[in-house]
């Protein structure tokens, strides 16, 4: 008995020195940035590892202009946001239509659609790149926002599908009977009872498309229309800006999704294992 | 509601062409994007493959010379055994790492393990740009945090040029990729863990299996959808997810050491302005990464048929 406490106790001993471990590998990285984005050039030579000493905000207010963080701010909120009306409702719509309707071609249309989960979004980035100058899109903000829509469409549909499939069947004659239309039964009586469902796609895919790199850096050519993330990598280009100042600037890229994660992590976590484990 | 719609009670009545037709309704919307910006950029690509293309004058016709270039060109084959050694690397350590973490962490009484949790799925959220140019900083050899902290833990003589020396740069962009998504991982196998019944492991005890034993007869059998799904997940996408991290952390350099696929892929389409390679390039990538999506599927209509 004494043995197995011995044990237990040292298990647990070693359980938090790799938790502690961990934590600095996966926390101090970030915390660095942040500490460095609120120092003095000079202190950011004299003293790099420790918070500042004295804390200096002038950083965010330079990074914030040269960077021109507001109008790339816009952008990505004006692309994510239209990006997500167009694809949560739409994939909805076909996710509930494959799930619980019987119709001729059921089965075959939703695998052809399943198919377009096996072509990659970074093989598909330069054909859509080619038809986007084919089309003279390039630089169009919301043109930008359907191909996102549109490349993420079977995806969403496929995560929708488990949801859809789990409520209780009749659900729908219930609410034709008390006088739904069937869009209706659809919208007022099986939507409400997918909110887990609606919250994953809206993490998960708002949180890959804010991020998205790769095809906004072909498509948005002009600083007017540039995202974060494309305004970003060109800031950290520029050959003539302070290490203080870049650091303050990827903070204020990072802080709004940090702040967004500490106050929804529950829904985070759950919402992104819960698809992963069902996806 | 009840306005808007006179309830259609009978059965007769029920079967109006509208009702009919509203399964496919339905699904108008989603089809629409989907044939547009997913299958039909797909074939105007492999169409674009075979021409000579710079995106503004008229396509020539090529034939297969784009392919015969691609296939016969060394810096594409670099490229593409830069890229299987990131996505293999990526895949396996990821997953073996999360695994380990979570057998520690994955114990009735762990106080802290909440905030823990939380914590290390915090680079998660963060896009690859951001964590890209944080990481190059800390491994910069004058400012980085990386090389002072390794002397100071005595480490010194291995200090290498962790994004200048070809040998290495590709690993520690790897590394990085790792970094950022091990906190996930190990959250996927905990809840897989934390699901197996207690039982299993008492029985086993009573019949006196050893701790390697449970784990290899109990553990690692329960977790085997958690096990497949994460693979899965990880693998999908480390083909040609890799562009902004590479792109941000060293460009494909040193020397084209850490030039992947997708990089070298953009980089022959806007910097060479040659769309037709490019596209070429592409279709032989898809064609890599093809056999593991059939896999996929395969895995994810058997769901299907289980529901």
């Amino acid at each position: 008995m004494v043995e197995s406490k011995k044990f237990e106790v040292g298990s647990l001993v070693i359980c938090y020195i790799i938790m502690a471990i961990v934590l600095v590998l996966t926390v101090y990285p970030l915390l660095w940035m942040i500490f460095s984005s609120c120092k003095t050039v000079n202190e950011f030579y004299s003293n790099s590892w420790l918070p500042p000493v004295q804390w200096y905000f002038g950083n965010f207010i330079t990074a914030w202009t040269r960077a021109k963080m507001g109008v790339r701010y816009l952008n990505s909120l004006l692309i994510t946001g239209t990006y997500l009306l167009i694809n949560i409702p739409v994939s909805m719509c076909a996710s509930y239509s494959f799930s619980r309707l019987q119709f001729k071609g059921r089965k075959k249309l939703y695998t052809a659609m399943l198919s377009g989960i096996l072509i990659p979004t970074g093989v598909l980035t330069l054909p859509i790149y080619s038809v986007m100058v084919n089309f003279r899109l390039i630089n169009n903000r919301i043109g930008l926002a359907f191909v996102y829509a549109g490349m993420s469409v079977a995806f969403s549909t496929f995560i929708m599908h488990t949801f859809f499939v789990s409520l209780p069947k009749g659900l729908e004659e219930a609410a034709t009977i008390d006088g739904c239309s069937r869009f209706g039964a659809f919208a007022r009586v099986i939507v409400p009872l997918t909110k887990p469902g609606i919250m994953i796609l809206l993490i998960y895919n708002g949180i890959s498309n804010w991020g998205e790199y790769h095809l906004a850096s072909l498509v948005l050519t002009t600083n007017a229309k540039q995202t974060v993330p494309v305004g970003m990598a060109l800031f950290q280009d520029n050959q003539a800006i302070e290490y203080t100042v870049l650091f303050a600037a990827l903070t204020l890229a990072t802080v709004p999704l940090v702040v967004l994660y500490v106050f929804c992590q529950k829904a985070f976590i759950t919402g992104m294992t819960a698809g992963a484990v069902k996806g | 509601m009840s306005a808007k719609s006179k309830a259609p009670k009978s059965p007769l009545m029920r079967e109006s062409i509208g009702d009919m037709l509203f399964p496919y309704l339905m699904i108008v919307p989603a089809f629409l994007l989907f044939m547009v910006f997913t299958i039909y950029p797909f074939a105007f690509g492999f169409y674009v493959s075979f021409h000579k293309w710079d995106g503004l004058t008229a396509m020539k016709w090529l034939g297969l010379r784009n392919y015969i270039n691609v296939v016969t060109d060394p810096e594409f084959w670099a490229a593409m055994k830069h890229t299987v050694i990131y996505a293999l690397c990526v895949t396996i350590v990821k997953n073996i790492i999360a695994v380990i973490l979570a057998l520690f962490l994955a114990r009735d009484h762990l106080p802290g393990r909440t905030l823990f949790r939380t914590a290390t799925y915090l680079p998660v959220t963060l896009s690859y740009v951001v964590i890209g140019v944080l990481w190059k900083w800390i491994f910069n050899p004058t400012f980085g945090l990386l090389n002072p902290f390794m002397r100071a833990i005595g480490l010194g003589n291995y200090i290498v040029g962790w994004l200048s020396d070809e040998r290495i740069a590709l690993y520690s962009v790897i590394f990085v990729d790792i970094w950022k998504w091990i906190g996930f991982h190990m959250v996927m196998y905990l809840a897989g863990l934390t699901s197996i019944s207690k039982d299993y492991y008492e029985a086993a005890a009573i019949d006196g299996a050893s701790g390697w034993q449970r784990f290899r007869h109990i553990t690692v059998p329960q977790l085997n959808s958690t096990i497949f799904t994460n693979i899965l997940m990880s693998m999908s996408g480390a083909f040609t997810a890799n562009y902004a991290i590479v792109n941000m952390m060293t460009g494909g350099g040193p020397n084209g050491s850490t030039e992947v696929a997708a990089t070298l892929i953009v980089k022959t389409g806007l910097k060479y302005i040659n769309l037709g390679k490019a596209n070429a390039m592409t279709f032989v990538l898809f064609l890599f990464t093809f056999a593991m999506g059939m896999f996929q599927l395969k895995t994810i209509s058997h769901d299907e048929n289980y529901e």
